[in-house]
């Protein structure tokens, strides 16, 4: 396995476009509110079509993208327990406990905590500056910046067996 | 913004009967299909385009970019719909279109304070006004619309002035879009004519480089 990472980009060797982007994949926690439907996966959804998109425009692009995608996966997990949630309130009795209260807390401040990193992300990606958050900034620029071994990328037809 | 669809010297007679009645389910339906998802695309990137530019005075240009095809792309359908060019629509965001020309200027700097009173009140200034103008220019179209297929199932050509006219609602109505879209500052004009920075970019003409 290759230890070595490709070298990261300087403010000064980014284009604009390219900057914008980056941060660009930081507002798809706001897809959602664009499509006009409440329901949190439409965000993660919104975020995989952006990575996949811009995947190919650059590793800055790529490592913002993908770091955003990444990151909102534990806040869509927590939103979408909430929906579910709040979906069963109707369904079955109201029974608006504190058990409900605390995890409505919970999601809110998760929510505002990511919304928080990610407005200081997009601000840093759109000055073409690297910003790594806890365990998912780590996480992207291993699979982003990494070199990977050729053999690996090599597919050699075989016959069947 | 440039907004021309081609007036060809004939049209085919066939395509326009296939179109009529079958047009909606090979050329409509499969087109929408997949301009359905774009859309929501479109309006997603649309949504984050304007916090882009309130914060940052930028509509990002790749954004500004897909719109523009995707746009494109609805034309290219609108103009076969309406028997404006004969043909079938092709596939795509990349595709080029002989017979549609559509290009809107890149702005590197859009007004921030504009786009959040469009933002506030579009509907407004904006909505009421030429919704209320296109709400009669479109009555107007579809009569035009009518005789003029009329005339190409028995001529096999399409008059010039039906067609500008035709053609001039589809631009009016874009104008609308592009500026509600924060994709342009200029109002746009009661009118659905050619404005005087938008001529000379005919058919036989490139497209320009920086015209703002």
């Amino acid at each position: 396995m290759s230890t070595d990472y490709y070298p990261i980009q300087q403010p000064e060797d980014l284009p604009a476009r390219e900057r914008e982007d980056a941060m660009g994949g930081y507002f798809m926690m706001f897809a959602s509110l664009a499509a006009g439907l409440p329901l949190p996966i439409i965000n993660l959804i919104a975020a995989i079509i952006y990575y996949h998109v811009n995947k190919h425009k650059s590793r800055f692009v790529r490592f913002h993208s993908l770091q955003s995608l990444l990151s909102q996966l534990p806040v869509s997990l927590l939103n979408a327990g909430l929906v579910v949630w709040a979906i069963s309130f109707f369904k079955y009795d109201f029974n608006f406990d504190n058990t409900f209260l605390s995890y409505l807390i919970v999601v809110i401040l998760a929510n505002l905590l990511y919304l928080g990193f990610s407005i200081a992300a997009a601000i840093k990606a759109r000055k073409g500056l690297m910003y790594y958050f806890i365990f998912f900034g780590k996480l992207s620029y291993e699979i982003v910046y990494k070199v990977k071994d050729e053999e690996e990328q090599i597919y050699r037809n075989n016959p069947p067996i | 913004m440039i907004f021309e669809i081609r007036h060809q010297e004939s049209y085919s007679r066939g395509e326009l009967i296939l179109r009529a009645i079958f047009g909606y389910l090979y050329i409509a339906l499969p087109h929408a299909f997949l301009l359905f998802f774009l859309l929501i695309w479109s309006s997603i990137l649309g949504f984050i385009a304007f916090w882009s530019i309130l914060f940052t005075g930028r509509y990002p240009e790749s954004f500004f970019e897909f719109q523009t095809k995707f746009i494109k792309w609805e034309m290219r359908v609108n103009a076969r719909i309406m028997h404006l060019c004969d043909g079938y629509p092709g596939f795509g965001l990349d595709v080029e279109d002989e017979n549609i020309k559509f290009y809107v200027p890149y702005k590197e700097d859009i007004s921030r304070s504009n786009a959040l009173i469009k933002f506030l009140f579009g509907w407004l200034y904006v909505g009421i006004p030429h919704g209320f103008a296109l709400f009669f220019r479109i009555i107007g179209t579809f009569f035009v619309q009518f005789v003029a297929f009329w005339i190409v199932l028995f001529t096999g050509e399409f008059p010039k002035k039906m067609h500008d006219f035709i053609v001039g609602t589809s631009r009016w109505a874009q104008r609308v879009n592009l500026y509600l879209g924060f994709m342009t500052d200029t109002y746009p004009p009661f009118s659905g004519h050619r404005q005087e920075n938008e001529l000379g970019y005919e058919f036989d003409r490139t497209e320009p480089e920086n015209n703002q």
